[in-house]
């Protein structure tokens, strides 16, 4: 197994991002958390410099990168604000679901503007009545002369408010053994019936914006279906394998970064008994442990972005490192609250907001339950 | 023939018929090192460029010099590296000193390098420190990685030897009783108009307000860590309250909190030298303490008690720094009071 | 408007605190620092590449440096320079500001002609400020430094404001120049993803002494004017003694100071 190393255009890239990063979002980092609010102005900056449209071939108006170079932006995003990297991650869902299953058209319709960050995209598959269980949703579209009509309400879903392409599931009908089957839609925001609904107030990956989206004899032509009709449910489970349980996982992995390198800081910065706390060693382990999930975090991580690259099928590699890298930033944000005291509980300090980033990342792409479901499945198989 | 008498020439800078005040400095330490090298005999001169100066020209001659080369031309009314580069060459060249000394601010930054290429020989830069050694030379001492790295530079092989001093860096000399000849040169044997190839179409200059950072006693200093504009004020209170002045880092001046550039202290701005330094929420990176290290006091409020600027420090505080200083206003405004009913 | 831009590779200046002399040799150890593009060179970057939006033409990145510094001349390709010339020889090792001024001056006039040639005005390491005037006088060009503002006419005309103390001084001339650029002028842009993707296929072209035809005696140590003596650290540490209490301790403490400095009557 060679060792994990990023080439030359990625460091560089990495190094380009982290500058943005420090410039643009780490100054505003706590006021998106406090207030809630998507910097609107910031994504389209990211646009411009390629991050919205960083896996989009360049003639499609995108940078011609691939999924490690996205995994390394929201990583350099997360590591100061992973509620603002939510919403990139979110963007891609939307940006990915087209073009891998988009036609030619549609791909030439949608991608420049989402690849340069004109345009905000997100993917709607979660239902009050099914979540975990995709099977489980009610949202129906039905065809009727030449047109689609949907119907039904989506919940908790990313960029509810602000995108303005969507990709949303719906059951068409049944197939041939009487499955239900679903079809994914590209709707665009201000198609009559399609309209954001309430938006929730949560307390981990804040200034993205999560809520419901109703759709109410929304009507739209045949040229709004994506891919092919008993498709849906494949395409969206795909989609968020492939770029959402990675995209959550980097996520993490930004998150880890952000407690090893606080932790660090205020060890060496708080004086006990004349001497900084890292001094004493029941510090020092926390510090040791910190450095292990980050450090497995981002192998499990890149491997699996990496396998995924390559074209293996590794699901299984895809649920590990989501199910380790989110958890173990949970336990990492709780460990260096605990390290730096009364201190940790302050909102002075950026670590609760990492605690409850790292919670929120836990049900995103799919809860740790199911992760572990798919890494026994395919262990067991 | 008489034995050849070593030649310290300055070059020295006027705006707006005023003399910059490191001419002044760096004609201080030429006269110095004379007087220190007694064994080699040495003379000190000025170069004075301009229009219409000749009281200048008086003024620098009470500096303890032995000559003042006096250049007067419409065409060199303002610095231009072109004219003056031409006129200084050509001096050189019949003159032949063997030490050439620039004030280092943004004309002399720009002129003595122009010279020195077209002369061929070594230049130091933003000299800490200039001393003459047993066999004559100049030992320049110069900075690097902002202030960091401190290295000796000589210039053994070409002459003249050349040195630029950035401004603060020595103290001005006083003026003497006996006074250097005066020797006016003739402009058109030094000045062609094929020389100029920029024509100089506007300077400005503006006079800044409040007490200068460079003659304050006290310096209180501002970093990134105030936090914000506001916070600032109280800085500004403070050194009122001190009879001070407020200086700042780079990043602060680029947020914009201080009242302009002429406040940052540093490589790339002023070098200070007051009783008491005062630095609040300052990191301490090498580019700032270079402007500050031979003040006479140093105290330094920083929240992290790791930050390198403690260790540059006669005393530290770690704590936050606006708590620190509002703490002090009220503590001294409080003995203020006591002493005015006490 | 074909432009040559100074590249100068150096240590992060973020980093200085960690830089060393070596007791035993007394030379300097820059071991795990970063290297960056100079910080002002960014600047002078981004005025070539407004120019070059505004008229067309090429820019071009120019240096001299280890060959190792490669990779920080290709990040000047992804801000967006066209191509870059890396001059890299053993013998150029050593130099001051003429020895380098000569090999620039050499390399502009090869990968040239240009009528521009924008630099920063002080590199963050050695700092001299030298560079900009002496490649300007080797190359026979009119200069100026300390550049804040700049407007440069598709027929050559340029006026520049050069900063001065409280003040600045305003230019007029014609092309070619050479021009230090400091950060007032602009803001550089960031690096894009469609420039570091482009950059992968720019040409880095990477020049000995021979390429160039310079003589050895001319260049790196041998053949500079200036020749350095022994190296030090200023210590400039202090004694350093913390002052602890609650904020009203403290302020009652430096009040002393102040008053023992013969500050406060
Ligand atoms: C911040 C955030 C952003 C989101 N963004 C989007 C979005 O953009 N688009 C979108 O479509 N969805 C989005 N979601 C929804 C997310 O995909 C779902 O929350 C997730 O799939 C879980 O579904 P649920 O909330 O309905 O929980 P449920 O499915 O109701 O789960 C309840 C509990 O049951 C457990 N459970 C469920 N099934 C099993 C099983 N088979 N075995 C064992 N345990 C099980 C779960 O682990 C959990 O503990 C987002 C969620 C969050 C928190
Ligand atoms: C401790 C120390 C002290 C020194 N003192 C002196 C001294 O007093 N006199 C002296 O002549 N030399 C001195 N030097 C050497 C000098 O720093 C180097 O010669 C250097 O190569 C050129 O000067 P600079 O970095 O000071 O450039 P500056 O003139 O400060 O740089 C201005 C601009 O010129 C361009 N530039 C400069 N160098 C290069 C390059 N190699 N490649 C591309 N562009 C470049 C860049 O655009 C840069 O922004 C010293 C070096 C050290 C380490
Ligand atoms: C070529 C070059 C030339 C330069 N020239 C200069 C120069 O002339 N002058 C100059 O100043 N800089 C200069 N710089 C910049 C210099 O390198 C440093 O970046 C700068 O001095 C740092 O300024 P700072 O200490 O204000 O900010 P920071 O380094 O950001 O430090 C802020 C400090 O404030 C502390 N802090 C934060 N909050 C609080 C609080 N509430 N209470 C107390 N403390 C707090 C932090 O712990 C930190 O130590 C130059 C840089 C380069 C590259």
């Amino acid at each position: 197994m060679p060792e994990l190393k990023f080439t030359e255009a990625q460091e560089m890239l990495r190094k380009a991002v982290r500058e943005f990063v420090e410039k643009e979002v780490l100054p505003i980092a706590h006021r998106i958390d406090v207030d809630n609010e998507c910097p609107v102005d910031v994504f389209k900056k990211m646009g411009t410099l390629g991050f919205a449209g960083v896996f989009v071939p360049q003639e499609y108006g995108g940078a011609g990168m691939g999924l490690t170079e996205r995994a390394i932006i929201l990583e350099e995003i997360s590591r100061h604000a992973a509620g603002f990297a939510m919403i990139l991650m979110t963007h891609h869902l939307g940006v990915e679901a087209i073009l891998a299953y988009g036609t030619e058209e549609q791909k030439r319709k949608y991608l420049p503007d989402l690849a340069s960050g004109r345009k905000i995209g997100g993917l709607a598959v979660t239902e009050p009545s099914g979540g975990s269980d995709v099977g489980g949703q009610q949202t129906s579209a039905e065809f009727k002369d030449g047109r689609w009509v949907l119907n039904g309400r989506k919940c908790f879903i990313t960029n509810s408010s602000s995108a303005d392409v969507t990709v949303v599931t719906a059951r068409t009908g049944e197939d041939a053994k009487g499955r239900p089957a679903f079809g994914a839609f590209i709707l665009e925001a201000g198609t009559p019936g399609f309209a954001p609904g309430r938006e929730e107030n949560k307390f981990g990956l804040r200034g993205s914006g999560t809520g419901d989206l109703l759709l109410n004899d929304c009507e739209v032509g045949e040229e709004a279906l994506l891919g092919a009709p008993g498709n849906g449910a494949k395409l969206a489970l795909a989609t968020i394998a492939k770029v959402g349980r990675t995209g959550m996982s980097a996520i993490s992995v930004g998150i880890l970064r952000g407690c090893l390198e606080e932790g660090v800081k205020f060890a060496k910065e708080r004086i006990l008994y004349g001497k900084p706390i890292a001094k004493l060693q029941a510090i020092q382990l926390e510090i040791a442990q910190n450095r292990v999930d980050y450090e497995a975090a981002r192998l499990l991580t890149y491997q699996a972005i990496g396998l995924k690259e390559s074209g293996a099928n590794c699901d299984a590699e895809i649920a590990a490192a989501k199910y380790f890298s989110t958890e173990a930033a949970v336990r990492s944000a709780k460990r260096t609250i605990d390290l730096m005291g009364g201190y940790g509980v302050m909102n002075d300090y950026p670590v609760g907001r990492y605690l409850r980033d790292a919670m929120a990342t836990i049900p995103s792409g799919g809860t740790s339950h199911v992760m572990q479901l798919v890494i026994a499945g395919q262990t067991l198989a | 023939m008489a034995e050849k008498r070593l030649a310290i020439w300055v070059v020295v800078e006027q705006n707006q018929g005023k003399l910059a005040p490191v001419s002044i400095e760096v004609l201080g330490q030429a006269v110095r090192l004379v007087e220190a090298a007694s064994a080699l005999s040495g003379e000190v001169a000025v170069v004075l460029l301009g229009d219409q100066v000749e009281d200048l020209a008086e003024e620098l001659s009470a500096y303890g010099v032995d000559q003042v080369y006096w250049v007067d031309d419409p065409r060199l009314k303002h610095y231009q590296n072109d004219s003056y580069a031409a006129v200084l060459q050509r001096l050189v060249e019949r003159e032949k000193p063997d030490i050439l000394l620039f004030g280092a601010t943004g004309a002399g930054e720009e002129l003595a390098p122009t010279l020195a290429a077209r002369l061929s020989t070594g230049l130091a830069a933003h000299c800490t420190g200039l001393d003459i050694n047993a066999d004559g030379q100049l030992v320049m001492k110069v900075p690097a990685f902002g202030g960091r790295v401190l290295g000796e530079i000589f210039c053994p092989s070409t002459s003249p030897q050349m040195a630029s001093i950035k401004p603060g860096t020595f103290t001005v000399t006083e003026r003497r009783v006996g006074r250097g000849e005066i020797v006016r040169e003739d402009a058109s044997s030094l000045l062609f108009d094929e020389d100029i190839r920029l024509e100089i179409m506007d300077v400005v200059q503006f006079e800044p307000s409040g007490l200068p950072l460079e003659k304050a006693d006290v310096v209180i200093a501002g970093g990134y860590g105030m936090g914000s504009k506001k916070n600032w004020g109280l800085l500004e209170q403070l050194a009122a309250e001190l009879q001070g002045a407020v200086g700042c880092t780079r990043p602060a001046l680029d947020e914009g909190w201080t009242a302009g550039e002429h406040t940052m202290i540093g490589t790339s701005g002023k070098t200070v030298r007051p009783k008491v330094y005062l630095g609040c929420g300052i990191s301490g990176a090498a580019h700032h303490v270079a402007g500050i290290k031979d003040s006479g006091v140093i105290i330094n409020v920083n929240r992290d008690a790791l930050a390198p600027a403690h260790a540059y420090s006669d005393y530290c505080v770690t704590d936050d720094a606006k708590k620190v200083v509002e703490a002090l206003l009220e503590e001294i405004r409080r003995t203020k009071n006591e002493d005015d009913s006490g | 408007m074909e432009i040559a831009v100074l590249l100068k590779p150096v240590p992060d200046p973020a980093q200085y605190d960690k830089i060393q002399i070596d007791p035993a040799t007394g030379i300097l150890v820059r071991k795990g620092l970063k290297t960056v593009i100079n910080p002002e060179d960014k600047h002078a970057l981004e005025a070539a590449l407004q120019l070059k939006e505004q008229h067309g033409g090429r820019v071009a990145l120019i240096g001299m440096a280890p060959a190792s510094a490669v990779e920080t001349f290709r990040e000047g390709l992804a801000i967006g320079a066209d191509e870059a010339f890396l001059c890299s020889d053993r013998a150029f090792a050593g130099a001051d500001s003429l020895a380098t001024s000569r090999v620039l001056a050499k390399a502009i006039n090869k990968a040239g002609p240009f009528a521009l040639v924008l630099c920063g005005s002080t590199s963050a390491d050695g700092g001299t400020a030298h560079v900009p005037s002496q490649v300007g006088e080797l190359l026979g060009f009119a200069h100026l430094t300390h550049v804040i503002q700049m407007e440069i006419s598709p027929d050559g005309r340029a006026t520049v404001r050069a900063k001065m103390e409280n003040g600045y001084r305003e230019s007029r001339g014609r092309l070619p120049l050479v021009l230090g650029i400091r950060r007032e002028l602009n803001t550089p842009r960031y690096i894009s993803l469609m420039g570091i993707m482009a950059a992968q296929g720019k040409p880095v072209h990477v020049w000995s002494l021979n390429d160039l035809g310079l003589d050895k005696g001319k260049v790196g140590l041998a053949g500079s004017p200036t020749q350095p003596g022994k190296l030090y650290q200023p210590d400039m540490k202090r004694k350093g003694e913390v002052l602890q209490g609650e904020a009203r301790e403290v302020a009652q403490r430096l009040v002393g100071i102040f008053r023992s400095a013969g500050i406060l009557g």
